[in-house]
């Protein structure tokens, strides 16, 4: 069997089951292509649906283009016998047969740690998760995330931002990124991080893409932080994933009120996470080597005294104004200088934080 | 026999002068007007007949030609009538004095031959006026309108017959002709208005309108359902400066020609403000159509146009304001003719930061998802986003400070210090087309926002950390002017700048995550 016919294969499994992927490739290494379709197909039990995914993904007459416009675009194709294939992934279970992968490919060996969580964080949820990145990235940890909304993408913007190393795992192929406004930050990571994918860069996500992919970001990292999460998120299957491979979990608590705390409170109480307060506490438990603190710096009295109401949590402006007596415009200016200073963090709804 | 009378017309909002010349013959009887009319003039043939008749003068069954000079302009409306009836009067002898010769006749007719309001009176006055006209016969209804007009002898009658009379000199008592009213009588104190007083807390929200008001800034509103964003616009009408009596002429000159001016009153004395409802058709907006009229953004020239619910309004109608907003005027381009009207207007807009309002609220839930958001904001494109210079978020308020006794300001005292900023620029514009800070060029931009080491400094700190989009520069800069002229100050310092940049909250990152 030719390495071609093995890439269409790998191509038209992709949204198979493992346990009938590895049949598959089984039944490959005795039997010629036409007759392991024909055979493996029966044999392997496919169901109705698995059927149609399988015939709808094996299209001989696209995979030359494909093939040449994955060259074209330098995305690599990792299988589980070439020897890039990462080590962190080859003893799992359910490792992904076939990896394609556009970027750094020397990330996939160091320290990662997995940065999850809501969609849709509070926030609270934006705060802790910027903060915690931020720390993480700069002490050296390669950020894993899944390219999603919310803190995912924070998660990598914050990476980039401090001049970090990040990997995203897309549930998707290249050319599909979801969601799309995200397109051009996978583009900057395939530039500056790793972006990786179990599927064809042509394959569209499917609802199940997504939970599916979280293996590959449970196996790829050392420990998992979860943010913020509530019960139904997505977490709950990295989470899962990440209990079933050994790694090391942490979750950052939050409010008992909050909807979108649920799960990390819940992890923390029943010990199936680490209860993290800091970044530092993931840095030392790693033995990384934590950045110096940062300078003090100079500030006037009156944002002394913005600062100080600031340091009781986030307050609206309106509530500032009444509560420092400062007018208006004075507030407004020193609000901007303290931002600029990075300070204090702008929130939607005129809303201010410490970061 | 053969006569000619002066009329006007109307093109857009500036009136031209028409001659009406109206030639009798022997032969079948017949009437015919020329001269490009719409419906409306052509029906004039029945009215002048009937009213001719009814004032008890002859109707003489004779071939008429009345022909509209010049012929190859279109001619609307039923003000011709009396100057028609005037002609055929004339030319049948029953006026024998010539000195209707030196009279502009402007009036509708009523079968019983009495004269009837008209509409665009002002702005044919002041076209008349400037062409050197100052004799002016018009119906009495729009007497209040006209008497603002300095430097015309203007009469008034509510008859056909009284106005024959008074030509031919008949009249025991001959009219004399109006006095001339002055503005400021007009603008009496202005009560009833919502007042700044009665909004509780919301700080930041009067802050941002009152620099809007200061110097003619756009001001994009952002918050939940029932924060308060409606009535900070119509207290916004509150703090603007008066108008100016030329100011209030132009707004008048549109009013009358859509007919939606009050006669009583005859001048329009305060900044107009126009809430046209998200339905609202694009042409209704614009104006034109096939009676061409102004539109709503032509009724707020000079004053404010609110929209309520801004990403409600439809994509086309929202990308029509593009030019007004750059421009000050609005083309109207349709198949038969193409009109300018002016349209210099400040738009405050309102929207909820998310389909269901709640994005970013402190007490309640946001049920939507990150694509909902993204797809709401980007309802608003980026070049009207960049033609707003203030973005401001109003949240709700909380209950105790509903109840709370403390005294807010009121807007007289705020209308106070936009009123010195505005002399300022005056002050600083005199001589050029410029009247307010957001409406600089961008080489006046460069000449009167110039920033100190210390603020360049600050700028490019804001654009780097704060992720700025570049097109936020020239708006950040005029709105800081607008900040220093508020405290009266020469140069633009760096609290001002930072202020102004804190105003920029859609062009930040932060919204979309």
């Amino acid at each position: 069997m030719t390495d071609k016919e093995k890439f269409i294969v790998y191509m038209s499994i992709c949204e198979l089951p493992n346990k009938k992927q590895e049949l598959f490739l089984e039944a490959l290494e005795d039997f010629s292509l036409q007759s392991v379709i024909k055979s493996k197909i029966i044999e392997t039990n496919l169901t109705r649906e698995e059927y149609h995914r399988f015939i709808s993904n094996y299209d001989i007459r696209t995979f030359e283009t494909a093939l040449s416009n994955m060259e074209k675009a330098c995305i690599e194709i990792l299988t589980v016998e070439s020897e890039k294939y990462p080590q962190k992934l080859f003893n799992l279970p359910d490792r992904p047969l076939v990896l394609y992968a556009k970027g750094d490919l020397s990330l996939l060996n160091e320290k990662a740690i997995a940065v999850v969580g809501t969609r849709s964080p509070s926030n609270y949820g934006k705060v802790v998760t910027e903060k915690f990145v931020g720390s993480l990235a700069t002490a050296g940890f390669v950020i894993v995330s899944g390219l999603c909304y919310g803190v995912d993408e924070i998660a990598h913007k914050k990476t980039l931002e401090v001049g970090g190393k990040t990997i995203a795992v897309v549930g998707s192929g290249f050319n599909n990124i979801y969601p799309s406004i995200n397109t051009n930050l996978s583009k900057e990571i395939a530039e500056k991080g790793l972006l990786l994918s179990e599927y064809p860069p042509s394959f569209v996500a499917k609802r199940y893409t997504f939970p599916r992919r979280n293996r590959i970001v449970a196996g790829l990292s050392d420990g998992v932080l979860i943010t913020e999460a509530g019960k139904k998120s997505g977490t709950v299957h990295t989470k899962e994933y990440a209990l079933e491979y050994g790694k090391d979990i942490f979750a950052v608590p939050g409010g008992i009120f909050s909807d979108k705390s649920e799960l990390t409170n819940e992890l923390i109480k029943t010990a199936q996470a680490e209860c993290t307060l800091s970044a530092d506490e993931i840095i030392d438990f790693y033995g990384m080597k934590r950045l110096a603190n940062k300078k003090t710096v100079e500030v006037s009295f009156d944002e002394q005294t913005i600062l100080s109401i600031l340091s009781d949590g986030e307050k609206d402006v309106d509530f500032l104004a009444e509560k420092s007596n400062i007018p208006i415009n004075i507030l407004n200016s020193c609000l901007t200088t303290l931002e600029i200073r990075g300070l204090i963090r702008r929130l939607p709804a005129k809303t201010y934080s410490l970061i | 026999m053969l006569s000619k009378v002066l009329s006007f017309g109307l093109s857009g909002i500036e009136g031209f002068a028409t001659q009406i010349e109206t030639d009798i013959v022997g032969g079948l009887p017949h009437f015919e007007i020329v001269g490009l009319g719409d419906t409306s003039v052509k029906e004039a043939k029945e009215r002048v007949k009937s009213a001719i008749r009814n004032s008890g003068f002859e109707y003489p069954a004779k071939h008429y030609t009345i022909n509209l000079a010049p012929a190859d302009v279109k001619k609307e409306g039923p003000h011709f009538d009396l100057g028609i009836a005037v002609g055929i009067l004339a030319a049948s002898e029953q006026i024998v004095k010539k000195s209707y010769k030196e009279f502009i006749f402007l009036g509708e007719l009523s079968l019983d031959g009495s004269v009837k309001k008209v509409k665009g009176v002002l702005p044919m006055l002041i076209s008349a006026r400037s062409l050197g006209f100052n004799k002016i016969v018009l119906p009495k209804e729009n007497v209040e309108e006209a008497r603002f007009i300095t430097g015309l002898d203007i009469f008034a009658f509510d008859s056909l017959r009284a106005v024959v009379e008074f030509l031919n000199e008949e009249l025991v008592e001959m009219p004399l002709p109006l006095e001339t009213r002055s503005f400021e009588e007009v603008c009496v104190k202005r009560e009833n208005k919502l007042d700044f007083e009665n909004v509780k807390g919301q700080a930041v929200a009067k802050r941002a309108l009152e620099i809007a008001a200061a110097g003619g800034h756009n001001v994009l509103m952002i918050g939940p359902p029932g924060s308060g964003k409606s009535m900070l616009a119509k207290c916004f009408s509150g703090i603007l400066p008066d108008l100016t009596f030329e100011e209030a002429l132009e707004v008048t000159k549109i009013h009358s020609v859509a007919g939606v001016l009050d006669l009583k009153k005859g001048i329009i004395s305060e900044r107009p403000f126009r809430t046209p409802h998200h339905t609202a058709t694009t042409i209704s907006l614009t104006g034109g159509g096939a009676h061409s009229k102004p539109g709503e953004i032509s009724l707020a020239h000079n004053g404010v146009l609110y929209l309520d619910e801004f990403p409600e309004y439809s994509r086309q109608l929202i990308e029509t304001l593009r030019q007004p907003l750059e421009d000050g005027v609005i083309t109207v381009a349709r198949a038969n003719q193409t009109i300018t009207y002016p349209s210099c207007f400040t738009l405050v807009a309102s929207m909820n930061p998310c389909p269901c309002g709640n994005y970013g609220s402190k007490d309640r839930e946001c049920k939507c998802s990150p694509v909902q958001i993204h797809k709401y904001l980007g309802k608003i494109s980026g070049p009207i986003m960049d033609r707003i210079d203030i973005q401001v978020e109003v949240d709700n308020i909380a209950y105790s400070d509903l109840h709370t006794d403390k005294k807010e300001e009121c807007s007289s005292s705020i209308k106070m210090r936009v009123d010195k900023a505005r002399a300022v620029q005056l002050d600083r514009f005199s001589g050029s087309k410029t009247f307010s800070n957001s409406k600089m060029s961008v080489a006046q931009t460069k000449k009167y926002c110039t920033l100190s080491k210390e603020c360049q400094l600050l700028m490019e700190q804001a654009f780097t950390n704060l992720k700025l989009s570049a097109r936020a520069h020239d708006r950040i800069l005029r709105v800081a002017r607008t900040i220093a002229d508020l405290e009266d100050e020469k140069d633009i310092l760096p609290q001002h700048l930072a202020e102004a940049i804190s105003y920029r909250g859609l062009d930040r990152k932060y919204w979309s995550v």
